[in-house]
């Protein structure tokens, strides 16, 4: 998944996913999408951390699925109409599902319009952990989702237990 | 020539031989006159010398030439086994072994030449007899016939034409073919050593002169060499009107042929089969091969020529090597097929087709596919022999380190197990067979005074016990001392002492599988290193087996493993906990109860039943699994007895659903927190099922 800031310097055009959590635009490099998925039920797997929502059946395969919105401090999902669930290919291969609230367009970016993001700014807030750079666009501003971070087991262990 | 490809077969093979040595020395250290056994050690360095030749392994190959060189003068009557070469033969398969070893890991054998073996093997022929070095090293097949047939084999010892010996009737054809003007020619073929397929030569060969004449006997016979029956050559008699010149082109011209001997066929010179003094030999119909090669099994007794006959080769086996990978494949797609099958069966079931005709056509689905399932996994069976095959050796090797006597005893090595588990098994059972040796048995004088007999036993049984394979290993030595595994403990801090005291003796020995434990007060190279019976323990969890042990302080101890036998679809229970489903798996169920809340009594402040005479903890899953109870708590409850070794618990669900055939999905790294849920299956609507390891949760 490092590749995605590797690319930066290729200096070609990436298409993004622009997704919606709260009020703010995330965008998710198209490559490390298998699919997008509508809400469905949800098999909780019980003594797991609160982000873990549970599994769901991806084509015969177990996926497990995590919710965005707790791993960055912000409040419990409330699933509308517009809520997806988005599969992620992991480096390993392995699948993760994320909830979002909503998938708004297809984004392509020139790789010279995305501004990484200084690392002093990554500890600003808990959203802000999680993006690895900023996309401009005629519309405006988009973060980029910073993949490693959003699906690493690591990071989430630090912030329970500084949590707790 | 590119041998790469046949290295996997090369190793198997000299896996096998390696084997076969090693079981047959250790008979010939029981029985020093055994025959079989020689001949059998002999035909194994043999095959291994020419398959190492083969490869291009030199050192290999020295090494087992002079093994082989041993065998040949036993054979022969030069010289007698003693107990002390049998040490000096083991070091020599260490060597051999260590070859192999290196060759599987980087195609290379090493550089090690092993001189001091070379050396000691040496001795061993000379020790006895001087003229050890008489017998000719380059000419293994010279040694294999030594005796009745010397005088007519060829001056290197192998197949020459002038030997070859005529049927009465096959004679009488060849007077007539000459009087009608034929030539006969006898030809010697020697194919080159290196040759793989040396029957496919063979059939070259005599297709090439069936083109020209008519081959009128061969030897070893026809079918013999078809099937690989011989050494580097054989000859045959041809019946033809060409010249001489002829013959010999067409033999040179098939590939890998190294040369070939051709000239007039004496008939008067030839012998018959009549002059033959072997009675049961002169039975068999056409030109019985003269000791070298097949003869036939009745040899066996009374020459030496017939220990070429038994296993060395055998009868070509109807079987093919499959990758294991793909049988993982095949039990993947079985898998899928069995999902499939079930959301076949609930789709059926909701869209309210009952005709009959369709659940027909379901049932005969699903039995088909349980047919299916159950034969591939059998496919994956393999006996559970290939790992305990190592174990006597080691215990002889440590009736010599430990200065203790003991016998080691093998029954059901012919238990079948999923290969993935037979490969994972070997450590575990060495670790317990060590253990055994190593603290288990007493000392001589302490069984004397104890009135044991002075040979300590140490017994492996295994055996199929329904869905699971049981493994029992114990012995008949010390038995584990409860008090001084809890002391020990205490001193190594694993427990407190006010623990401790509310141990019962049984928890005590079942600290032995605590991490970082180990009760010898030296730490020997046989055991002892600390990292012991935990790593037994995890690694049998790891195959979803359990492990426990029985003992007895003075009578010995039992250690037994249940592995289940197959890892990825097994019979579960599927159960409703308050609005989630659950599996099962079946084979941890004892029995299911319906239990009135008027039964339940406390003892320690826990909730117990009695159930037919035994006092049972409940377990509420609903509130192990953090969900809301849909029953009445009025109502009778619905219990699971589950059981863990012989300890039982009743695990309180709130509806059965019944019994299914389910296929097991791993969870993934994100969920493994939680140590209960063992994994996850996909229901015929596509729902999920969390699989509960009853195991962690008693």
């Amino acid at each position: 998944m490092n590749e995605l800031r590797d690319n930066v310097d290729v200096g070609e055009l990436i298409q993004f996913i622009v997704i919606k959590i709260d009020d703010e635009q995330y965008g998710i490099n198209i490559k490390y999408i298998d699919n997008i998925v509508r809400m469905q039920q949800i098999t909780r797997v019980p003594k797991v951390d609160d982000y873990l929502k549970g599994v769901i059946n991806i084509r015969g395969e177990i996926v497990p699925v995590m919710s965005v919105r707790m791993k960055m401090g912000l409040s419990e999902d409330t699933i509308t109409n517009k809520s997806r669930i988005i599969i992620l290919k992991t480096g390993e291969g392995d699948l993760v599902g994320i909830i979002v609230d909503q998938v708004n367009q297809v984004l392509t970016l020139d790789v010279n319009n995305i501004e990484k993001v200084r690392y002093d700014d990554k500890k600003s807030t808990d959203q802000a952990k999680f993006v690895g750079g900023v996309g401009h666009y005629e519309g405006g501003l988009v973060s980029i989702l910073d993949l490693d971070a959003v699906v690493s087991e690591k990071e989430i262990k630090e912030k329970s237990s500084s949590a707790s | 020539m590119d041998v790469s490809q046949y290295l996997s077969v090369f190793l198997d093979e000299a896996k096998e031989h390696i084997q076969s040595l090693n079981d047959n020395i250790m008979i010939l250290e029981q029985d020093p006159e055994n025959e079989d056994c020689i001949n059998e050690i002999f035909r194994s360095a043999h095959s291994m010398k020419g398959m190492a030749g083969t490869m291009g392994y030199t050192r290999m190959q020295n090494l087992t030439h002079d093994m082989e060189d041993v065998f040949s003068d036993v054979r022969g009557g030069k010289i007698k086994i003693k107990s002390a070469d049998i040490d000096v033969l083991l070091q020599c398969l260490d060597a051999i072994q260590e070859y192999v070893d290196n060759i599987t890991e980087n195609q290379d054998e090493g550089t090690d030449e092993h001189q001091n073996i070379i050396k000691a093997l040496a001795d061993i022929r000379n020790g006895t007899s001087g003229e050890g070095a008489a017998a000719p090293a380059a000419a293994p097949a010279a040694e294999a016939a030594p005796a009745p047939s010397a005088d007519t084999a060829g001056a290197d010892g192998s197949s020459d034409y002038r030997a070859i010996k005529l049927d009465p009737s096959i004679k009488s054809t060849l007077e007539e073919a000459v009087s009608q003007g034929k030539k006969l020619y006898g030809v010697t073929v020697h194919i080159q050593e290196s040759c793989i397929l040396k029957a496919a030569r063979g059939f070259l060969v005599f297709k090439g002169l069936e083109e020209i004449g008519e081959i009128a006997v061969s030897d070893p016979s026809t079918q013999d060499i078809e099937d690989e029956k011989f050494d580097f050559s054989f000859s045959l008699v041809v019946v033809t009107d060409e010249s001489k010149e002829k013959v010999e082109e067409i033999v040179k011209s098939v590939s890998e042929v190294e040369g070939c001997e051709c000239g007039e066929f004496d008939l008067n010179g030839a012998k018959t089969t009549e002059d033959k003094e072997e009675a049961p030999e002169a039975a068999q119909a056409t030109a019985p091969a003269p000791a070298a090669a097949a003869a036939p099994a009745q040899a066996a007794a009374s020459g030496p020529a017939g220990g070429k006959k038994p296993v060395g080769k055998p009868v070509v086996n109807r079987t093919v090597r499959v990758d294991i990978e793909k049988l993982d494949v095949l039990m993947n797609l079985v898998s899928e097929l069995i999902i499939a099958k079930n959301s076949l069966i609930s789709a059926a079931n909701t869209s309210g087709v009952s005709n009959s005709n369709v659940n027909e056509q379901i049932e005969y689905l699903e039995s088909v596919t349980t047919n299916l399932h159950e034969s591939v996994m059998k496919v994956r069976m393999v006996p559970i022999e290939s790992v305990l095959q190592k174990f006597p050796r080691m215990i002889r090797d440590l009736n010599k380190t430990l200065g203790k006597k003991m016998e080691l005893t093998m029954t059901g090595e012919d238990t079948e197990m999923d290969r993935t588990v037979v490969d994972e098994i070997g450590d575990p059972l060495m670790h317990l067979i060590r253990n055994s040796a190593d603290h288990g048995i007493e000392s001589a004088e302490l069984r004397a005074q104890r009135g044991k007999p002075d040979v300590g036993q140490i017994f492996l049984h295994a055996f199929q016990d329904g869905n699971s394979v049981v493994i029992e290993v114990g012995d008949d030595g010390n038995g584990i001392d409860a008090e001084a595994v809890k002391n020990k403990a205490i001193e190594k801090g694993v427990v407190t002492p006010d623990q401790a005291a509310l141990l019962t003796e049984k928890q005590c020995v079942e600290l032995l599988f605590h991490p970082g434990f180990s009760t010898a007060k030296q730490v020997s190279e046989i055991s002892g290193r600390g990292v012991g019976l935990d790593v037994v323990k995890s690694k049998v969890e790891s195959l979803s087996g359990e492990v426990t042990v029985r003992t007895k302080l003075g009578e010995g101890s039992t250690w037994v493993i249940r592995l289940p036998l197959t890892l990825a679809i097994i019979q579960a229970l599927m159960v409703i906990i308050g609005e989630e489903k659950y599996a099962i798996p079946l084979d941890s169920i004892q029995s299911i109860e319906d239990v009135s809340p008027s039964d339940i009594k406390f003892v320690e402040n826990k909730e117990v039943i009695n159930l037919r005479g035994s006092v049972l903890p409940l377990i509420r899953l609903n509130e192990v699994l953090d969900t809301e109870s849909k029953r009445n708590p009025d109502e009778d409850m619905v219990v699971v007895i589950a059981r863990k070794g012989d300890q039982q618990v009743g695990l309180v669900i709130d509806e059965l659903m019944g019994q299914q055939e389910i296929v097991i999905k791993p969870l993934g790294k994100y969920t493994a927190k939680c140590k209960m849920i063992s994994g996850a299956t996909i229901l015929g609507d596509g729902e999920i099922a969390l699989i509960l390891d009853t195991n962690s949760i008693i």
